[in-house]
């Protein structure tokens, strides 16, 4: 009884805190810019990241090991700077977003300008790192992300899309001069739903609760049950953007505008509902984002590490998430709109994966570590295609958004 | 091996935005969109402040965003790569003028003519994203 609700439990939890200012952002954009017509983008992105945190918990179950500790053990230090800088960078941008995500929605909850409470959101991030347990960071605030299921009421509530914006679903329709535009926000889609960060918690999140093969199940029902459903806001949000905004020439260049979907069918409520979706995901991401990057530094270097020690038991494992905080918030201070930020940081983020996760795919098939438990060929040729794919988007699309003007 | 496959990814990367202009837009046409679609969205969202479909604070937290986007656009646009000749960048700033008062003093309560700045919204709008190519 207890491990069903586990289970479910970690089935909430996954649904509730699959968005993230990235997926809020490209969701919201990819559907006013494009109708339906990034929703494959989205579709892959869910398999990949379900296969992927699959893979992640599997191979701390059984090895008893976390990603960053095997990679730093099997490819040595010199290469466990790879990844590691690779997500210092991608990281630093998405945490600055994920701050600025808290401090819209405060904003649109109180009309103080999120530039003012931006300070604010930081703090409550940095408070939450340094005394919250473990069990409170990976709930809470997933939980309350459940509310950005009403994302996937108001679609029916607006009585679904139209014909016309039904047939951009396997028609894309982009205009002349947008192609990199729509290859940008389709990088940037998959940067945002596969996010490493989400497997560096992930996998040390099951070394804090003491995972073993016992719980493969769980882990794999989490995994994909889980992440499926929270893929249904993400989904819900583009098509609220494409029957919502698109006819309204509105681009969704700021969270502001993509909440406008919600005030269509539900009025205030729904304004407000999608503010506290907002809140909630952007915190709870921030928290994971900040966490991760404790847990790869201090898991490659030797510290001590756990969100449920004492702050001065695991001082060095503290000290390096307060530092990233700080970069983190001197880059949100700068003023770029946190949406555009995340959209930027989701495509950088897409150009890194194979650096972030080509060392998984490795560990994945090493029998020393997971004996009679290694990936089957499919999910080794899949996720290797998604990373190329991922990879490819990016490295192409980012000159070009640059010299349009945009990026 | 290393060194060709970065030369050759360089290379490709560099044939992709040599022959990239088809998959861009010009500098004008994109912010002329891009200002089209948020005078859209500051129309739309006066016209739900007075509707009931949004709080005012949320309203007025949207406008600070709105505004970001578009100050100092009608010092930029006329010098911008693709700005078309100076009668249609001059109406284009004739509109640009009417609807930023708007932007800049949104009508968010019944004490003002929040019909009329929504009018002159949607005119920029419609006239912005016709520049910009949609």
């Amino acid at each position: 009884m207890k491990k069903w609700l586990s289970i479910i439990l970690g089935i909430m939890t996954a649904t509730g805190g699959f968005l993230d200012v990235g997926a809020f952002a490209t969701a919201g954009v990819a559907g006013a810019k494009f109708g339906l017509g990034l929703i494959w983008a989205m579709l892959l992105g869910t398999v990949a990241i379900i296969l992927l945190l699959e893979m992640a918990g599997r191979f701390a179950a059984v090895s008893g090991k976390t990603y960053m500790d095997a990679i730093r053990e099997d490819f040595g230090f010199k290469f466990y700077l790879l990844p590691l800088t690779s997500e210092l960078i991608a990281n630093s941008l998405m945490l600055a977003a994920e701050i600025g995500g808290i401090a819209i929605a405060l904003s649109l909850f109180t009309g103080i300008s999120w530039h003012s409470v931006f300070p604010v959101a930081a703090l409550l991030v940095w408070v939450l790192c340094w005394r919250a347990p473990f069990s409170l960071i990976e709930n809470v605030p997933a939980l309350l992300g459940l509310v950005t299921l009403s994302f996937v009421v108001a679609v029916f509530v607006l009585g679904g899309p139209q014909p016309e914006v039904l047939s951009t679903l396997w028609k894309p329709n982009i205009k002349q001069g947008e192609l990199a535009n729509y290859l940008y926000l389709s990088a940037a889609i998959l940067g945002a739903i596969i996010s490493p960060y989400l497997l560096y918690f992930y996998s040390s999140g099951a070394r804090e609760e003491k995972w073993s093969e016992d719980d493969l199940v769980a882990n794999r029902v989490t995994s994909i049950v889980g992440m499926g459903f929270g893929s249904l806001s993400a989904i819900a949000l583009i098509f609220l953007a494409a029957i919502v905004l698109q006819p309204l020439n509105i681009s969704a260049s700021t969270l502001g505008e993509v909440g406008i979907t919600m005030a269509k069918p539900f009025g205030v409520i729904g304004s407000l509902l999608f503010a506290g979706g907002l809140f909630a995901c952007c915190l709870g991401a921030a928290l994971e984002v900040a966490l991760s990057v404790g847990y790869n530094i201090a898991q490659g270097l030797g510290w001590e590490w756990g969100e449920d020690k004492k702050p001065v038991e695991a001082a060095r494992f503290n000290l390096a998430m307060t530092i990233f905080l700080l970069v983190a918030v001197a880059i949100g201070l700068i003023g770029i709109d946190p949406l555009q930020l995340a959209l930027f940081g989701s495509t950088i983020t897409a150009l890194f994966l194979p650096i972030s996760l080509v060392p998984l795919l490795v560990l994945m098939n090493d029998r020393q570590y997971l004996g009679d438990k290694t990936n089957r060929r499919f999910t080794n040729s899949a996720i290797l295609l998604v990373l190329v794919i991922a990879f490819v988007v990016a490295a192409v699309s980012l000159p070009l958004e640059f010299l349009s003007g945009g990026g | 091996m290393w060194r060709n496959t970065g030369i050759g990814f360089l290379l490709l990367v560099l044939l992709v935005m040599v022959t990239g202009c088809q998959a861009t837009q010009s500098e004008f046409t994109r912010t002329a969109g891009d200002a089209g679609a948020a005078f859209a969205a500051a129309s739309t969202t006066i016209t739900y402040v007075h509707q009931g479909k949004i709080t005012k604070a949320y309203a007025s937290s949207a406008f600070v965003n709105y505004q970001s986007e578009l100050d100092g656009l009608d010092q930029s646009l006329p010098s911008q790569q693709g700005a078309p000749d100076k009668p249609a960048i001059k109406h284009l700033l004739d509109l640009y003028k009417q609807a930023i008062k708007a932007v800049d003093n949104p009508c968010l309560d019944a004490s003002c003519d929040w019909r009329r700045q929504v009018e002159a919204l949607n005119r920029a709008s419609e006239t912005f994203v016709k520049a910009g190519g949609s």
